[in-house]
C-alpha cells in the first residue's frame, strides 16, 4: 500500500501545535496537571487544553467541537484543504473523523441546566451536537468539504481506524483527497467513568513502569490529509505502508489476557505493508500505563520484535486522549520516522520485570526507515499502522 | 498536475449481497420484514415489544441480561443473517452503524454525572461506548475479524453502505453490515424523535471465485454504487404499512428499508440516497 501523507497537525495538553509538539518532545515537558476540570473532584492528572475554554460556536458549540476547531486553526492544515478544494472540487475531498466522545461533554451539560420540566433548555436543542457523528458534521462543516463525511467510534482505536478507511477510500477512487482526524475532549463521562473502572491514577503515569498504577486522560484534536502517490506532486515523503484491524472476542473492557487481537493487527500492518518485523525501527505504543495493557502489549513486542526495533509509550506527554489517541500517537511516530528522534517512554523509572523489550524514558536519536502505532480499544478493537519513508 | 477525465466519472463499485436479518416493531425476521413490504394491508405481528426487545441466543445468558437494547437488537439480527447464509461468523468483517448511538445509556451517565457523587456504574460505562455492539456481538462468536463501529447520523445508511461496500472490494472479504437504532430517551426526543426499534443486517461479498458459491437463494445478486457529487432526499416508499412508514421517517437505521424495495423489485430499479447535504450514493441491482 502507498499512501501519502500530505499534511498533518496535532494539538494536545503537550503543546497546541506540532512544532510545538515537537520541541515537548525533544525537551521531555509534559503537559498533564493535577484534576482542574470543572466539577470534578477526582484526584488524577489530566491532559487538559486551556484554550478550548473561550471558543465559542453557536449551534455547533460543544467542548469536543471546540477543539476540532482549535486544532484546524494550527499550522497550514486549513490552506492545505482550501487549495485542495480549489484543485479537486469540495465533492472530491472525504472526510474521517475519530472520536469516543463525540460531543457527549455538551449533552452532559444540557443535562445539568435541564429546565423545570426536565427538557433540554432551547441553547442546546442541536441535533447534529448530540449525536456521535457530530465530530465529522462539524469538521465538513468548518472547512467546507463536500464529499463523504463518515466518523468513526470505535473507543480508542477510532482515530487509527481512520487511515485504513482513508486509503480504501482512496483506493478505491471515489474522492481525491481525504482529510482523516481524531478529535475528544475532557468530560466527566470519561473522568469518572475510567474512575468507575478503577483505572485511573493519582499520579503522573508511568507507562511500563514496574509501579504503574493507571491512566491519566487527555483531550487532544488531530489532522492528517491522505492522497494517492500520484496525485501528490509535492508531499512529506512518508506513506501509510500497512494497516491491521482485528478483535480480541475476549471482554468489553479488559485486553486478551495473550494479545491475540493485538497480535493480529500488529501482523496484519507487517503483512499489507511486505514489512519485515527486524525492520519496524520504532514503535509507538498504545501504553496507556494501566497494568494489564501494559503488561500483555509489552510482553507481546518483546516475543514479535527483536531488541534492535525500539519502543515508547508517549502518553505521559498529554494523557490517553482515547478517541484521538490513534492520530497523536501516529503522528508522533511519523515526526520519529522523518526527524530520526525517537521520543523515550517518559516517566519510565523501571521496567516492569516481566517485560523483556528495548524501551527507555530517554529519547534516542537513530535513522528509521519503518515505523508502527499501535491503538487498542474497549469492545476489543485493535488497529495498527505502519508508515515507511517515501520517494517524493 | 492535472485532472485526468477518469476522475470526472463517478467510478462504481459492486458486491454481491448473500443474506438478510431483520427485527422491530411488528417483524421479527427478514421473511415478515418482507411480508410487510410487499403485501398492501399487512398487518404488524401482535407480541413485539421495543422496550423489551429481542433475545439473542448467541449472547451468553449472563451477558445477555447486562445488555442494552441495541446491543440486542444488532446482534439477533447479526446472527439471524449469518444463519441465513449459513456462514461462520468467524469468517465475516463486520461494520456496525446506529445513527443516534445508545441514548437511553447517554441519558442515564448524564443524570448520574449531573449528581454530586457522580458514581457511574462500570458495567454501564463500558457499554456505553458506541462499538459496544460490534464488541458483544465479536465477543460472543469468537470473530477475531476487523470490526468497525461507525456514525452517520441521519444518513447512517447510505454513509455505512459506502463504507462497507468499498471495503469488501478493496479487501476481498465477505462483510457483515447491520444497522440498528433503538427509542430515543425521553429528554433527547425533543430534538432526535424516534421511538421505534429497528434492527437489519446484511451479508455482502466480492464478486471473487473464491466466494462463489455464497449466494442469495441460489441467485447471484448484484448491488451496484456509485458516489454522486449531488444533494438529494431520501426517497419515498412504495408499497408499506403506515407504522414502517413512521420507523422509515424518525428511525436512521430504518431507511435501509428503501433499499430493501430495491432489493425485492419494488418500485424503481435503482435509488439515490443522500450522503451529507452535498453528496448522494446511487444504488442499482444487477
Amino acid at each position: 500500500m502507498d499512501i501519502r501523507l500530505v499534511d498533518y497537525e496535532s494539538t494536545t495538553a503537550a503543546a497546541l501545535d506540532i512544532i510545538g509538539l515537537r520541541k515537548a518532545i525533544a525537551n521531555q515537558t509534559s503537559g498533564l496537571r493535577p484534576n482542574d476540570f470543572p466539577r470534578s473532584p477526582l484526584k488524577t492528572w489530566i491532559g487538559r487544553i486551556p484554550e478550548v475554554d473561550d471558543i465559542q460556536l453557536g449551534e455547533w458549540q460543544s467542548r469536543n467541537n471546540a477543539l476540532a476547531a482549535l486544532g484546524l486553526e494550527q499550522g497550514t492544515i486549513k490552506s492545505t484543504i482550501d487549495s485542495l478544494i480549489k484543485r479537486f472540487s469540495a465533492t472530491r475531498i472525504g472526510v474521517v473523523m475519530g472520536s469516543s466522545t463525540s460531543s457527549i461533554d455538551r449533552t452532559e451539560t444540557a443535562y445539568s441546566h435541564l429546565d423545570s420540566e426536565g427538557r433540554l433548555k432551547p441553547e442546546y436543542r442541536q441535533p447534529q451536537v448530540h449525536n456521535p457523528h457530530a465530530p465529522s458534521l462539524f469538521v465538513a462543516h468548518y472547512t467546507g468539504i463536500k464529499g463523504p463525511a463518515l466518523t468513526i467510534n470505535t473507543a480508542c482505536s477510532s482515530s487509527a481506524k481512520v487511515f485504513a478507511t482513508g486509503a480504501r477510500w482512496l483506493n478505491s477512487g471515489i474522492v481525491d483527497a481525504v482529510l482523516v482526524g481524531g478529535v475528544d475532549t475532557l468530560c466527566l463521562s470519561v473522568l469518572h467513568g475510567f474512575d468507575s473502572l478503577q483505572l485511573v491514577s493519582t499520579e503522573p503515569c508511568k507507562p511500563f513502569d514496574q509501579h504503574r498504577d493507571g491512566i491519566n486522560l487527555g483531550e487532544a484534536a488531530g489532522y492528517a490529509i491522505l492522497m494517492r502517490p500520484e496525485d501528490t506532486a509535492t508531499d512529506l515523503g512518508v506513506k501509510l505502508a500497512g494497516y491491521g484491524e482485528s478483535s480480541d472476542a475476549y471482554h468489553m473492557s479488559h485486553p486478551h489476557p495473550d494479545g491475540l487481537g493485538a497480535r493480529l493487527s500488529m501482523q496484519q500492518a507487517l503483512d499489507m505493508s511486505g514489512v519485515p518485523a527486524e525492520m519496524v525501527g520504532y514503535i509507538n505504543l498504545h501504553g496507556t500505563s494501566s497494568r494489564a495493557n501494559d503488561l500483555i502489549e509489552g510482553q507481546l513486542i518483546g516475543n514479535m520484535f527483536p531488541r534492535s526495533t525500539r519502543c515508547s509509550s508517549t502518553k505521559a506527554w498529554m494523557g490517553h486522549t482515547l478517541g484521538a489517541a490513534g492520530i497523536t500517537e501516529s503522528l508522533i511516530a511519523v515526526e520519529a520516522l522523518r526527524r530520526g528522534l525517537m521520543p523515550g517512554s517518559m516517566n519510565l523509572d523501571q521496567l516492569d520485570e516481566h517485560l523483556d523489550l528495548t524501551i527507555s524514558a530517554e529519547n534516542i536519536q537513530g535513522d528509521l526507515a519503518h515505523v508502527m502505532s499501535n491503538s487498542f480499544g474497549f469492545g476489543g478493537n485493535n488497529c495498527t499502522l505502519l508508515f515507511s519513508k517515501a520517494e517524493q | 498536475m492535472s485532472k485526468t477525465s477518469l476522475k470526472t466519472e463517478p467510478k462504481s463499485f459492486s458486491c454481491k449481497v448473500i443474506s438478510f436479518g431483520a427485527w422491530g416493531d411488528g417483524f421479527e425476521s427478514w421473511n415478515e420484514l418482507v411480508e410487510l413490504i410487499e403485501k398492501k394491508g399487512a398487518t404488524l405481528k401482535e407480541g413485539t415489544s421495543s422496550s423489551k426487545g429481542p433475545k439473542p441466543e448467541v449472547i451468553p445468558a449472563n451477558e445477555r441480561r447486562r445488555s442494552p437494547l441495541p446491543v440486542r437488537l444488532a446482534v439477533e439480527t447479526s446472527w439471524q443473517a449469518t444463519q441465513a447464509a449459513n456462514i461462520d461468523p468467524k469468517e465475516l468483517t463486520c461494520v456496525f452503524v446506529s445513527g443516534f448511538g445508545d441514548t437511553q445509556l447517554t441519558d442515564y451517565m448524564c443524570k448520574v454525572l449531573a449528581t454530586e457523587s457522580k458514581e457511574l456504574s462500570p458495567t454501564k460505562f463500558h457499554n456505553s461506548v458506541h462499538n459496544a455492539a460490534a464488541g458483544y456481538w465479536t465477543i460472543s462468536t469468537g470473530c477475531e475479524k476487523a470490526a468497525n463501529s461507525v456514525a452517520g447520523f441521519q444518513d447512517s445508511v447510505s454513509l455505512t453502505l459506502m463504507e462497507a461496500m468499498i471495503q469488501c472490494q478493496q479487501e476481498k472479504k465477505p462483510i457483515l453490515l447491520t444497522f440498528f437504532d433503538a427509542p430515543v430517551s425521553t429528554v433527547l426526543t425533543d430534538i432526535m424523535g424516534n421511538g421505534s426499534s429497528f434492527s437489519f443486517s446484511m451479508i455482502i461479498a466480492p464478486d471473487d471465485t473464491l466466494y462463489a458459491g455464497l449466494k442469495l437463494n441460489d441467485k447471484e445478486v448484484f448491488l451496484t454504487a456509485k458516489v454522486i457529487a449531488e444533494s438529494s432526499c431520501w426517497p419515498d416508499l412504495v408499497n408499506v404499512h403506515s407504522d414502517i412508514e413512521d420507523c422509515y421517517t424518525n428511525n436512521p437505521s430504518a431507511r435501509i428499508l428503501s433499499l430493501v424495495e430495491l432489493l425485492r423489485g419494488v418500485g424503481d430499479k435503482s435509488r439515490t440516497f443522500p450522503m451529507g447535504q452535498h453528496s448522494s450514493l446511487g444504488l442499482s441491482i444487477v
